[in-house]
Parts: C-alpha cells; structure tokens; sequence
C-alpha cells in the first residue's frame, strides 16, 4: 500500500514535465522553391514573401517552445547530364512566421542558425527565398536541389 | 511490492527520457526547382558588303537590301523577348588606310525574307521579341564614305551585335 502511495506521488511529478513538453515536435515541407522559367545569363530572384514561389515548412511542437532554425543549403541545383546552376541565399532570404502567415515574418539569414519560438498553439512556419544564377551559356532543362530545414528544442 | 514500484517509477521516468531526447530534434526537405530555357545562340550569317566604292562617291547600303545587308541569324527561348545592342566601327580599314562608315540602319524580323521587318536604329539597339519558333533575324545597312584620294584596296571592319535576355 505505501508502495502504491510512492508510485502515485511518482506519476504525478512526472506529470508536470510532460505537460510542459505538450504534442512532439514536427516539421514538414509544405512547399518548394519554386524559380519557373530562368533565362541564361539573367538571374532570377524569389523572395521569401512570394505566396506562389518562395517554399515554406511548417513546425508543430509545444506552445511557446524556443527552437533553433538551421538550414542545409544547397550551392547549386542539378540539370540535364549533371549541369548545375548556382544558386545564392542572401542575408534575410529566410522568414519565420509564429502565425504562419506569409504576409508576417522576421527575416533571417539561411546560413546562419535562428532562434525562434513556437506561438501559443505551438505553430509556426519557415518561408525562405533565393537567387538562381544561369550562366549566360546555361544548359537549357529542368534543375533541382534539396534544401533542408533541422529544428532543434532549445531548453 | 515496494520494490516492483519503484522498479516501475524507474522504467516510466526511462520511458518519457527517451521520448523526450527523440522529440529534440526534426527536419524536412523542400526541393528547388527551375526550368533553364534555351541559350541564345548568334551567328553572322551575311556580309555587309559595299562592293566597288569609287573615291569621293559616297555609297550606301539598306538594310533593306537582302542581298548586301549584313545580317545576323539569332536562335533562343521561344517568344522570349531580347535585347540587341552593337559595336559599330567608324572607319574601314585597309592596313593602314581608313576610310569612314557612318550612317547605320537596321532591321529585324522574325523571318530571313524580312516579311514584317521593323526598323530600327542600331546606334540604339532595339528590343525584339523572338519568334515562336525562337528565331531572330537582323539585318543592319551603313554608309561608306570614301575621300576624293581614298587610296586604291580592301577595307574591312568588324561589326558585333550582342544580344541577352
């Protein structure tokens, strides 16, 4: 019986820091960066606010969390028979969004790590933008690239 | 029965741990996409020719004129519109002999029998659109302007059209 006592009185302390940690963390792509038709020899810009362009990845994970933002970017996209097409992040081609929406972000810098925090509902999003940069002699053809956004808890 | 409580208090607390180390940390992928259209490709198809010009006779050349007018073939993105601009010499040369060129005219058309031609002045450049087929044709005509004491041979110069997206 008082052993029953303890495993009780144990479960609820446990159950303070679960509560705190509330749903587990998630992310997912939800869109891509999107460059259309590029022209060789003319950069083609997309910035992180384009609701049809810029690519977007939402985070769920316990309300109010403070989490870290870094990107793994990609240099180049990749095309027909290996060619590659440069691609460049600039400084606040990055945006984090607590209510998700596009029209509302602090912009950050991609190659750098960011810290953020979830909103009240423990939501938030990543829009982010870039530069593609066909050489005037460009293969012509579809090109692609990876790009990977790691979200980490803080304490 | 102490003891199992405990032991279950323990394997709880490892339970929730791990869960919680797995939780840390998340990632996913987006992809970047892009679709390169077709480089622009110019050749120089024709000569602008003069022919035989006599000293003190100006003589010029249309650009017009299918047959003398120098024209340059232009291939790129379907319907993508350009940008034309030259390098124009002022003189011909003949060793070290000159003789002046002035007085540039230009065309250009989607077509290399000038149907639809549009003229233009290539001092300026001009800003066409590529046919649906991606093609371009430019043709450009100029003055000769020889001295009464122009000496006797062959000059030539180089014209450069440069065209980009």
């Amino acid at each position: 019986m008082r052993g029953m006592i303890g495993l009780v009185v144990g479960a609820g302390l446990l159950a303070a820091p679960l509560a705190a940690q509330g749903r587990p963390l998630t992310t997912s792509g939800v869109r891509g960066l999107t460059f259309g038709a590029v022209l060789p020899g003319v950069p083609l810009v997309v910035t992180r606010t384009d609701p049809a362009l810029s690519g977007q990845l939402d985070i769920r994970g316990p309300n109010r969390q403070q989490i870290l933002l870094s990107f793994t970017l990609p240099l180049v996209m990749t095309g027909p028979a290996g060619a590659q097409l440069p691609l460049v992040f600039g400084s606040s081609d990055a945006g984090y969004s607590e209510s998700q929406a596009i029209g509302s972000q602090i912009g950050f810098d991609p190659k750098q790590s960011f810290t953020a925090t979830l909103a009240n509902n423990g939501r938030g999003s990543v829009f982010i933008g870039g530069t593609a940069n066909a050489a005037a002699n460009q293969r012509a053809g579809a090109y692609t690239a990876t790009l990977t956004l790691t979200v980490t808890v803080l304490p | 029965m102490r003891n199992v409580s405990k032991l279950t208090l323990a394997a709880l607390v490892l339970a929730f741990g791990v869960t919680t180390l797995q939780a840390q940390t998340n990632s996913a992928n987006i992809t970047a996409t892009a679709t390169v259209q077709t480089p622009i490709n110019v050749v120089g198809a024709q000569q602008l020719n003069f022919g035989n010009v006599f000293p003190g006779v100006n003589k010029s050349v249309a650009a017009t004129d299918l047959t003398n007018g120098g024209r340059f073939d232009v291939t790129g993105q379907a319907s993508a519109p350009v940008s034309v601009s030259f390098t124009l010499p002022a003189t011909l040369a003949s060793g070290a002999n000159t003789m002046p060129i002035d007085t540039y005219t230009g065309v250009h058309a989607d077509n290399a029998a000038q149907t639809g031609g549009v003229a233009f002045n290539p001092v300026s450049g001009a800003s066409p659109t590529l046919s649906a087929s991606g093609e371009l044709f430019v043709w450009v005509g100029a003055r000769a302007v020889p001295a009464t004491n122009q000496a006797q041979g062959v000059y030539t110069a180089s014209i450069i059209m440069t065209v980009v997206y």
